[in-house]
């Protein structure tokens, strides 16, 4: 077993886990954060999407104890009590059907719209490749971020 | 179809893009999927065979059960004993096969036994410790294989490898074939494929030892059906179990097949005495989880020289793969659009059901239809050429007219509204359909391949569950209904529970649609838990979500229990105000006198009568502001032989598709995509667009990338997302939709099926397009996926895909 302490949403964790447990389980399982999902198990899908340091990576890829000390954010953590810019927009473009994918893939949104934020319709389909969504064709979700990024431009916020 | 002005007293909510805020938790991480419920659980693994077909000699578990941590272990023998075996639906010989395979295994997979622990990776070590000796059988992987003379046989005791092999015939098929002028004919192979929903499927299930019943917590489709199997096959009373379905991450069909695994579960909780789970893993979903079958398709039509197509007649094999359950059906339900959108007065169908060593089946996203529309919509692009006609000439040529309706095909489906020719024009116009083949043949002298195909198709819905017993004298579930309980609140809000679950489709904003037009509220003030409770919730064998029922009799329930609050309200109402129930009217949420508005009573004053100042109530009233109805749809026929419906609505679309063939590299890029669609009236155009397009992805994905591979050993070679490819935001085209309202005369609001229609259609549109763009080599498609690979070799080989 071994000791590991991160940050997640601001908050601080600390838990003695096996070598072997995955970050993703371990953001489930022992933070509880439910937010997170699981869909396929080889780092294809994205529906564990977390961000790292600001980075989005795939928390199924990663052992917990790869992650000690760093600092997530996931999806419970990206907009307090309120809505973020970009859930806002995923509900008017109806880019929502089953939710399994979309913590991931508005995680995947965030961290495009931080390092991008005017993308053109390629880039943003670029930016969510790694997030499989299997119910909306991904139409609705590339417009709901390109407006997210249009309704961010225009209040300044990032 | 009701007056909906009668029926709504504003319409400020149904045929907008309302917002889906009722599901707001999904876009917050705030679901509660099965695998998010906080529960102290042991944890669920299963050993699965390695061989596609062999005897069970010896299973030593003795290490694994002595493994630090680990609760139980139970096998196949242990399930024969203590539970029924499973009942085939449609199968005409007879079959035996538990929920685990018991002496034989019949496919990579097949779960052989299940160990709980404290945790799963325990779970998983223990699978390890487990030894198996097994005596290899024959493997039998395609269709030609298992039908081989001197094939074994896979369930001794049917006496064939055929579980099912029907003829039909319906109109006069000989007449049609005498008045013939021409005949085309053509073989089709389909591929094995699934809509992989995105969340696997997760079980808990806890044991309540004193009365020896279960509450489950499943992801399951239908619990009408799943609870009545797992009660008898556990042999428990239906007071025995409880199933609750939380939040489900996506369903297309593959999720119906989940109640063995909730057998196997309710045994391993008895066991325990824990509450014990089971989360599915990718591998295991694509590996011994649910596929649409493969398929041999032999198809011909008779036509006349003008083009107009007399008769019809089909060969269908299908590769059940080793799930007795559901074997057959996806040859039965082929006659809810044997003839698509097309006037055919004969029909002959030889189906035939093979049982095989490859993985479950069971009615992924259009069952049946996507390939039925597939091969007839190739077909029409083939026999168009033969006579000489466009494509789509032939088709307005063959089309069921508008004035037609309702039209009854020859074994007696009822297409009850539709214009399929005005959904034609419409894609013609929008894919700029004449310019396009200026410009086809412009590019062509650049070196470019581009094409352009369509598919005209129906999207049936509502399944009338007689169907598949058509030959096994009288079905335990036939027709289709659901039940909602619809109630106000003491705040004056309204509440709906319904027998279905939810999926993905937004049901509950829907629903707040409908009841805030007949209610003359805020959707916002009208809840509903998409989540089943089978204890509280209005329920059916037929309670489900599935043959995009929902839109008809789902909430056909929601309205006739609305009405009947409404009128309960009004009595109320016209008792405390002194005032003529006729003479009252609904506004923002108060009943009042038309005549002068002042004189009004909220809903929650009314509310407040109805259940605390009881003694204020009309005299003889019952207390309370809550109703129950059930409803079913009034179309559904008995199931016979000669006359039968087999679905209840039938939407439709036309799809067409312009691709560019790279003849070097094998690439297929869709350069434009044109959906037109006819689902009667539209509730939410925001999630009808959303269904539509998606639904045409999982159409893509079949057609272009996703296949489960077996050699010919029956080892599945694609189990991971890495090799069972699925199509990503790039590489998809912005698809164009636009919409024709037919609204249908048998629902109550006109609405017809929405969910699978893009899966159906796309097929062929694809296909036909690539065929064009390969005009030039003569390539013929006659099979699917199309990948790179063919299209090569097609091109400079075998003119075939």
């Amino acid at each position: 077993m071994h000791r590991i302490a991160v940050r997640i949403n601001g908050k601080a964790y600390g838990h003695e886990v096996e070598p072997r447990l995955l970050l993703v389980h371990y953001i489930r399982e022992k933070a509880r954060l439910t937010g997170t999902h699981v869909g396929c198990d080889t780092g294809n899908c994205g529906a564990c999407t977390t961000l790292l340091n600001g980075q989005p990576v795939k928390s199924c890829l990663m052992l917990a104890v790869q992650a000690n000390g760093a600092e997530l954010t996931t999806i419970e953590g990206l907009a307090g009590n309120g809505l973020h810019q970009i859930q806002e927009a995923f509900l008017d473009k109806f880019a929502v059907q089953c939710g399994y994918c979309t913590p991931g893939m508005i995680l995947s949104a965030y961290a495009l719209l931080k390092a991008n934020p005017k993308p053109e319709e390629g880039e943003i389909r670029e930016a969510i490749e790694g997030n499989l969504c299997m119910c909306t064709g991904y139409q609705q979700i590339v417009d709901a971020i390109g407006h997210a990024a249009r309704t961010m431009r225009m209040s300044g916020s990032r | 179809m009701l007056n909906l002005d009668e029926l709504f007293v504003t319409r400020k909510w149904v045929g907008k893009p309302v917002r889906r805020d009722q599901d707001i938790r999904f876009i917050r991480g705030e679901a509660t999927y099965v695998d998010d419920l906080e529960m102290e659980c042991g944890h669920v693994a299963f050993l699965r065979s390695i061989y596609a077909h062999a005897r069970i000699k010896r299973i030593d578990t003795s290490k694994a059960a002595a493994l630090s941590g680990v609760l139980a272990v139970v096998t196949g023998e242990d399930v024969a004993r203590e539970t029924r075996p499973i009942v085939p639906r449609a199968i005409t010989r007879p079959a035996t096969q538990y929920v685990m395979a018991v002496e034989k295994v019949r496919y990579v997979g097949e779960p052989l036994v299940a160990v709980v622990a404290e945790d799963r990776y325990l779970a998983e070590d223990a699978l390890e410790l487990i030894d198996v000796e097994y005596e290899p059988l024959r493997p039998l992987v395609e269709i030609e294989d298992a039908l081989r003379e001197d094939a074994p046989l896979i369930f001794e005791e049917a006496g064939s490898n055929e579980l099912l092999h029907e003829k039909l015939e319906h109109g006069n098929i000989e007449a049609a074939y005498r008045e013939a002028d021409l005949f085309v004919k053509e073989r089709f192979r389909l591929h094995r494929y699934s809509s992989t929903p995105l969340e696997n499927w997760a079980i808990i299930a806890k044991h309540e030892k004193g009365d020896d019943a279960f509450v489950v917590w499943a992801n399951d489709q239908q619990p009408g059906r799943s609870t009545t199997n797992v009660c008898n096959m556990l042999g428990i009373p239906n007071s025995g179990l409880r199933l609750i379905v939380p939040d489900s991450g996506g369903g297309f069909g593959i999720k119906l097949a989940i109640w063995p695994y909730i057998v196997i579960l309710c045994l391993l909780a008895r066991r325990t005495d824990r509450a014990v789970k089971w989360v599915q893993t990718r591998r295991e979903h694509l590996l011994a989880g649910t596929h649409a079958p493969d398929a041999r398709v032999e198809i011909e039509l008779a036509l006349r020289r003008d083009g107009r197509i007399l008769g019809l007649s089909i060969k269908d094999i299908q590769n059940d793969g080793s799930f007795i359950h559901t074997a057959g059906i996806y040859g039965l339900i082929k006659f809810a659009t044997m003839v698509g959108c097309y006037d055919i007065g004969a029909t002959r169908a030889e189906l035939v059901s093979v049982v095989t060593n490859k993985g479950p089946t069971v009615q992924n996203r259009g069952v049946g239809k996507p390939t039925m529309i597939f091969v007839l919509e190739r077909m029409v692009d083939i026999a168009a050429r033969r006579v000489g006609l466009d494509p789509a000439e032939m088709r307005f040529r063959n089309f069921v007219q508008p004035g037609q309706m309702p039209y009854s095909t020859p074994s007696g489906e009822i297409y009850e509204s539709g214009n399929y020719p005005e959904c034609l024009r419409k894609a013609l116009s929008l894919s700029g359909y004449e310019e396009f083949r200026k410009r086809k043949e412009e590019m062509r002298e650049q070196g470019r391949y581009l094409g352009i195909g369509m598919s005209a198709s129906i999207e049936p819905g509502t399944s009338n569950l007689g169907y598949y017993y058509t030959h096994r004298g009288l079905p335990e579930y036939m027709g289709n209904a659901e039940g909602a309980i619809v109630g106000v609140d003491y705040d004056g809000n309204v509440n709906v529970l319904l027998g279905s679950v939810d999926e993905g489709q937004g049901h509950a904003t829907t629903t707040a649609q409908v009841v805030a037009d007949m209610l003359g509220i805020d959707p916002g003030r009208v809840s509903m838990s998409t989540h089943l409770d089978s204890l509280i919730s209005p329920f059916l064998g037929h309670s489900g979500c599935y043959s995009n029922k929902f839109n008809d009799v789902d909430l056909g329930a929601v309205i006739m229990a609305t009405k009947k609050v409404r009128d309960k309200m009004l009595r109320i109402a016209s008792h405390a105000l002194g005032v003529e129930a006729g003479e009252l009217t609904f506004r923002n949420g108060e009943i009042c006198w038309a005549k002068d508005e002042r004189r009004s009573i909220a809903f929650k004053e009314i509310a407040t009568v109805a259940y605390k100042k009881i003694l204020l109530l009309p005299e003889g009233m019952e207390p309370g502001l809550k109703e129950i109805a059930y409803y079913k749809n009034p179309a559904a026929k008995p199931p016979s032989k000669a006359n039968f419906n087999v679905q209840l609505t039938h939407s439709n679309s036309v799809h067409m598709a312009t691709v560019e063939v790279d003849v070097d590299t094998g690439a297929v890029t869709i350069v434009k995509y044109v959906i037109v669609h006819d689902c009667g009236t539209q509730i939410n155009p925001g999630i009808v667009e959303g269904m539509a397009i998606g639904s045409t992805v999982h159409g893509i994905g079949a057609v272009l990338y996703e296949e489960f591979v077996y050699d010919e050993n029956g080892q599945l070679l694609s189990t991971s997302f890495m090799d069972y490819l699925k199509p990503l935001a790039v590489g998809l085209p912005r698809f164009e939709v636009a919409h024709v309202e037919s609204p249908c005369p048998t629902t109550l609001l006109g609405t017809k099926a929405v969910g699978e229609g893009g899966a159906i259609g796309s097929l062929a549109a694809l296909a036909n397009a690539v065929e064009d763009a390969l005009a030039p080599f003569g390539v013929k498609v006659t099979s699917l996926p199309i990948t790179p690979e063919k299209v090569v070799r097609a091109v400079r080989e075998t003119g075939e895909i």
